[in-house]
């Protein structure tokens, strides 16, 4: 009963501190002192026409920092989502924080964002639940919060008169150019405070996934463990739909992460590899997005689904080897 | 109805004491009235039937299911993974699924074991490397030592997880059915490596399966689960099966004797049509 009632306390600390933190801090000013000047020197070496703005212009610096450290906090949980077969889970919390945003335009709030927080982290909760309690599947249970909040944000905004605005749009595919001081702060303080967390519990994390119980018999407090992995998710979920938009988050957070599996040969190289896939999958697509004046969000997840084809047909190549010299001349 | 639970109570301490526990699982009573008490060093081969509570019995151990009646002490404090971490070995059934499309080496399976409520938050484990090569030795696994673990065969795989319940020091292990789907070469193995944990290394092993044959060459002391418990005692003195069915209250389906039909398996096939 302690226990249950820790981790209920945990996740509202957490909860709190980044309220807290959100309004006080202001960690991305620090990481963009700390960057700056690194993007600039090696802005002028970089290809393109446009490309090198984002390395120049501090709108598109905000961008480029926020696309890679969301990145980064994407990659860590998505091998552990993969794991879980809560693959979609990254979709379904974007779909709920979207449900979450209409009702913060709709109740005329300057910055939805806090509402897809609210919402996303009480959803993610919940479906935490529904799964270890065995009650619904993983994916159940996504499906129904995703159409569920979807429609009920799609409602609210055309009850409301406004329908599908431009800043809509935005929340749906991402817009890089959005992201304004206050959402980079907040960007990078959710993500931050998660990987500091995710590195600390991910011993625990990695037990709790791969065996609840025997890690419960362990000693491990395996219920704190879930819950805070859930409001992690969906914290870290609310972040990357300003940059990629609702529609994309899983591109980041799980494609890279499934790659690596295809290379990998422990958990540990899967994960250095997912870093690997999802810095390329980002700067590439940043690059290519810029110079031929795309989405940034729907490039990234393009590059990340190629990227993801290009290795899993090299890693097959000596089967495809085999193919071709068994069917080859089919048809000759 | 034979019970022969105290058999060598002078010998060595109870680790585990069952004192008429009751377990009722989603409305129904599974286990009923059952008293139960493991020493040091035993090695104890818990059997019954498919749906017998054999499982239920393990979980309610580990303090996972709530008891309806009566009380379980492990060490001398009540059964919860708080009270006994460390001490207590748990080789779940479903070792035998582990994920299968993420990768995870032997190495790095085994060291879960070393996770624990109080290494949570230890970011330097002094000697943690040193323990996972010890228990992976132990088991005769080094060769694949930094295979994924999907790549193993069913033995190997079991092995890595008893292995982990060995990096924790566990003095008393649980084994929850470890012979599922296992050829016979990887059983003899695991047997023969299970009964060695038992002698060279003291540890106390209590392991559920339906393989009756497979407990009677190594255990020392069985129990009959069904429900309650029919049958504790030295293996040797195991019921028949005649016995057994009447322990279990299973009657005769035939009144006399049985009338065996001819059977002759090479003879020609007889084509009705």
């Amino acid at each position: 009963m302690i226990r249950e009632n820790l981790s209920t306390l945990y996740s509202i600390l957490f909860l709190v501190s980044i309220g807290a933190l959100y309004i006080k801090i202001e960690i991305g000013e620090f990481y963009m002192l700390f960057f700056t000047p690194i993007l600039e020197s090696i802005g002028p070496s970089m290809p393109g026409e446009t490309f090198p703005y984002f390395f120049t212009l501090e709108i598109f610096q905000r961008a480029l920092i926020s696309a890679i450290i969301v990145t980064i906090v994407a990659g860590f949980l998505g091998t552990f989502l993969l794991f879980r077969n809560l693959a979609l889970i990254g979709d379904g919390l974007a779909h709920v924080s979207f449900g979450g945003v209409a009702i913060g335009v709709v109740l005329g709030s300057t910055s939805p964002m806090g509402y897809a927080l609210v919402f996303s982290i009480i959803a993610s909760l919940i479906i935490y639940e529904l799964q270890s309690r065995e009650i619904l599947t993983g994916d159940a249970s996504i499906a129904i919060f995703l159409t569920g909040m979807l429609a009920f944000g799609l409602v609210a905004l055309r009850l409301d008169g406004g329908g599908i605005t431009t800043d809509i749009e935005g929340y749906l595919f991402g817009n890089l150019l959005l992201i304004d001081s206050q959402s980079f702060n907040g960007i990078t303080l959710i993500c931050t405070l998660s990987l500091i967390i995710l590195l600390i519990i991910r011993p625990a994390l990695l037990a709790t996934t791969v065996d609840p119980l025997t890690a419960a018999v362990q000693g491990v407090p395996t219920k704190t463990i879930g819950h805070l992995f859930s409001v992690i998710t969906a914290a870290v979920v609310v972040s990357m739909v300003q940059v990629v938009g609702a529609l994309l988050v899983t591109s980041l957070l799980v494609t890279p992460a499934a790659t690596a599996q295809l290379v990998g040969r422990s958990f540990r190289s899967c994960f250095i590899w997912t870093q690997i896939f999802g810095f390329t999958s980002v700067l590439l697509g940043l690059y290519f997005s810029a110079e031929n004046d795309t989405g940034s969000g729907s490039m990234i997840a393009l590059v990340a689904a190629i990227i993801f084809c290009l290795v899993f047909i090299f890693t097959n190549l000596s089967k495809l080897k085999s193919f071709q010299s068994k069917y080859g001349s089919l048809f000759d | 109805m034979k019970k022969n639970g105290d058999v060598d109570e002078c010998c060595s301490p109870a680790i585990l004491e069952i004192n008429k526990i009751s377990v009722n699982r989603s409305g129904k009573v599974v286990l009923r009235d059952i008293d139960l008490k493991v020493h040091k060093g035993e090695f104890i081969g818990l059997v019954g039937p498919n749906g017998s509570g054999k499982s239920t019995l393990l979980l309610s151990l580990l303090g996972v299911l709530p008891l309806a009646k009566g009380s379980i002490t492990i060490f001398g404090k009540e059964a919860s993974p708080r009270n006994f971490y460390g001490r207590v070995g748990w080789v779940s059934q479903a070792a035998s699924n582990l994920p299968r499309h993420v990768k995870l080496t032997v190495r790095e399976l085994v060291g879960l074991g070393t996770v624990n409520a109080e290494s949570i938050f230890q970011l330097f484990n002094n000697g943690r490397k040193e323990k996972i090569l010890d228990a992976i030795k132990s088991v005769g696994l080094e060769e694949v030592i930094d295979t994924d673990v999907s790549k193993l065969s069913g033995g190997q795989r079991q092995r890595a997880v008893i292995a982990r319940a060995l990096v924790t020091e566990a003095e008393f292990i649980l084994l929850d059915e470890p012979l599922v789907g296992m050829d016979s070469n990887s059983r003899n193995s695991l047997l023969k490596l299970l009964d060695d944990l038992c002698h060279d290394r003291g540890k106390t092993i209590l392991m559920v399966s339906h393989d009756l044959a497979a407990i009677r060459q190594t255990a020392h002391r069985m129990v009959f689960l069904e429900e309650n418990i029919k049958f504790d005692g030295p293996t040797n003195q195991f019921p028949d099966l005649e016995t057994l069915a009447n322990l279990r209250g299973i009657t005769p389906v035939h009144e006399g004797p049985i009338h065996y039909h001819d059977h002759n398996p090479t003879g020609p096939i007889e084509v009705v049509e």
